[in-house]
């Protein structure tokens, strides 16, 4: 039996040198009006095409289109659902990195489309297992920086919520089978838990495959609570900061483990045996078939070329583990 | 030191010239040598020296027409750190994040220079500008120290030594700013021991400035920072910070950011009048300098006038209330 890999988030949009930056250059074109909306999208086809590929090359189980199209974690919804605008840029939880505030301006409304036309796209691309991912509904409703519809904090999520079950039943129809829930909000805010719990309880309906998953902070204090979460499986990171969850771990006995052990925050490049160290560790509560082993979050957070490099070492340290042979 | 109340700054930097962000490209390319660089980077200073005492500022900045990125320009000239990889910051904006490769020893001072030359060019104090310890680790990555700690007071050390040849070379005012502090609130405390470091021992006052973030999850453990005035961006937050202060009284020096440095449009004074009134039910008059948000280097030079142009006539209106008013 191998011990499966995967990835989470968003996949760096361009790399070193100039064959890498077409994306780069097309935006600034598109800026300036040299090259049409339509010309474009091609670009972003085509970065997402070689994304896929490139996860797949370095032998990943389980992948994802990379969110070649995402400015940040919030923008897919933010720009497409009703009642919601991109309102004032703000850091992104530790990271030096920026998103756009959500505005609520009015009730939420989707036609549960909103990343149909791209899942399609990377369906017609990917030889491996493919997922889709959304923006966690408690994070979307937290990170708002103004809300002008709603009374509360608890409508808020609950209509994010029920939106967010829209287009998981969206990716449903077209042909996901898993979907990443992307919520760090339920780690960074574990007052909320109760609340998310009930958020989750809308979205269990719409497909079978959920991934919730969680990083930037570890979920020890949630961690038992998560694991009644109407979901199949749970990501958490074990890197960003000291974390008892190793010793928990049986707390999630009936649910998938994707454990994130490659720090992808950090450019100093963990070897195949701190990985298979980790994934050791986890295994003496944790079977075989129900741990995946991942990136702590987004490897967008890197440079392309060391995110490639932290993919290779996640499938060398997961080979490692069962002593499969590395792919070349 | 300034005689006024309700003194009058900038955060540090302002925007470039087209002729500079030219040159600088072309520079990057190859095409400019640094020399070259260097004359043009002289010319947008003594032209922002100029601006700032033509609209009234009272402790001015050199403007950073020499810098791009405020960890970046450190991080190349410090031993121990090498320049990494694109990494997106939002939309399609990508900078070189620093990477601390080695144990990090400054083999010269990196600011005085400027310094110096900007302060020959006016009888008005020029503040000397660092990047904090804190910022300077949490906008790296970290591969040599075993600890976020064990960097942080790493750079400290030559963070210290930075502003002692600051002071040294006559620097009245240093400004140590740390946007990143509350990245992970609980390491406040570890951002405070640097600070500690970096300013045991200065006569000159000193500052730091905090943006974007959320300054309520380090409120008040953050009036422990050893400086003498905490520099916040207010207005692009509607002032809400102010509110903490009813419960835990505000007991530094007030910079006061009562325009918001990522709008094109400049708010009108009326406006920016009532930030700094705002501002008076907490701090007092000596205590409180009001100024942009944010460094301005993000907006063109006309929109960095306008925007000090509102800073200092409001604040003038606010004087003259308060010279009417009893003492």
């Amino acid at each position: 039996m191998t011990l499966k890999t995967t990835v989470i988030g968003a996949y760096p949009k361009i790399g070193e040198g100039l064959d890498g930056q077409e994306l780069r250059r097309a935006l600034h074109r598109r800026d300036r009006g040299e090259i049409s909306d339509a010309d474009l999208d091609k670009v972003y086809d085509e970065v997402t095409r070689s994304t896929i590929g490139e996860i797949e090359a370095a032998g990943v189980d389980v992948v994802n289109d990379g969110q070649i199209r995402w400015d940040d974690l919030l923008a897919p919804f933010a720009r497409t659902w009703s009642g919601v605008e991109p309102g004032p840029l703000e850091r992104f939880y530790d990271n030096n990195t920026y998103y756009r505030q959500p505005v609520i301006t009015g009730p939420i409304v989707t036609d549960g489309r909103s990343l149909v036309r791209d899942f399609t796209f990377a369906r017609g691309v990917a030889k491996a297992q493919l997922k889709a991912a959304v923006p966690g509904p408690l994070t979307f409703a937290t990170l708002t920086s103004r809300d002008d519809h709603f009374g509360s904090l608890e409508d808020r999520v609950l209509a994010a919520a029920d939106a967010t079950a829209r287009e998981i039943r969206g990716l449903k129809d077209a042909g996901a089978r898993m979907v990443d829930i992307e919520d760090p909000a339920v780690v960074a805010s574990p007052r909320h838990i109760e609340l998310a719990r009930e958020a989750y309880g809308r979205l269990a309906d719409a497909a079978h495959a959920l991934a919730l998953v969680s990083y930037f902070f570890p979920p020890d204090a949630v961690l038992e609570s998560l694991a009644s979460f109407p979901v199949a499986a749970i990501a958490i990171d074990v890197r960003s900061r000291d974390t008892t969850a190793f010793e928990r771990l049986d707390a999630f006995r009936d649910k998938y483990v994707l454990l994130g052990v490659v720090d992808a925050r950090n450019t100093r490049l963990e070897t195949a045996a701190e990985v298979a160290g980790y994934a050791e560790r986890a295994l003496k509560l944790v079977p075989l078939d129900h741990l995946r082993l991942a990136p702590t979050t987004s490897l967008e957070y890197l440079p392309r070329d060391i995110a490639r490099a932290k993919l290779a070492v996640l499938v060398e340290g997961a080979r490692l583990v069962t002593g499969e042979k590395v792919p070349a | 030191m300034t005689q006024n109340i309700l003194p009058t700054t900038t955060v540090g930097s302002f925007g470039k010239p087209d002729y500079l962000t030219k040159a600088r490209a072309q520079q990057a390319r190859g095409k400019l040598g640094a020399t070259e660089l260097e004359e043009l980077e002289r010319k947008a200073t003594v032209e922002w020296i100029r601006r700032q005492e033509e609209i009234g500022l009272d402790v001015l900045v050199d403007g950073e027409m020499y810098r791009g990125d405020m960890v970046a320009y450190f991080a190349e000239r410090l031993e121990g750190f090498k320049i990494g990889g694109l990494v997106r910051s939002y939309g399609n904006r990508y900078y070189h994040k620093p990477v601390i490769a080695g144990r990090v020893s400054r083999p010269k001072a990196m600011t005085v220079g400027w310094f110096e030359y900007s302060q020959s060019l006016t009888s008005k104090p020029v503040k000397g500008m660092l990047t904090g310890p804190y910022t300077l680790l949490d906008w790296s990555y970290n591969e040599a120290y075993p600890t976020r700690r064990d960097a942080v007071l790493a750079l400290a050390e030559i963070v210290r030594d930075e502003a002692r040849d600051l002071e040294r070379a006559g620097a009245k005012y240093i400004q140590i700013d740390e946007p990143a502090i509350h990245a992970r609130p609980e390491e406040i405390e570890i951002a405070i021991e640097a600070m500690g470091i970096v300013t045991a021992g200065l006569s000159a006052k000193t500052i730091s400035h905090i943006c974007y973030g959320d300054f309520a999850a380090i409120y008040p453990q953050v009036l422990d920072l050893p400086v003498d005035q905490l520099d916040l961006a207010m207005a692009n937050y509607g002032y809400r910070w102010l509110d903490l202060f009813d419960r835990n009284p505000f007991t530094k020096e007030l910079a006061i950011g009562i325009v918001d440095v990522h709008a094109h449009e400049t708010e009108t004074v009326d406006v920016a009048a009532e930030g700094i009134r705002k501002g008076l039910r907490y701090v007092r008059a000596e205590n409180l300098w009001p100024h942009p948000d944010c460094g301005l280097k993000t907006r063109t030079v006309d929109e960095c006038v306008e925007k000090c142009v509102a800073v200092v006539e409001a604040t003038k209106i606010v004087r003259k209330e308060l010279a009417k008013v009893p003492a």
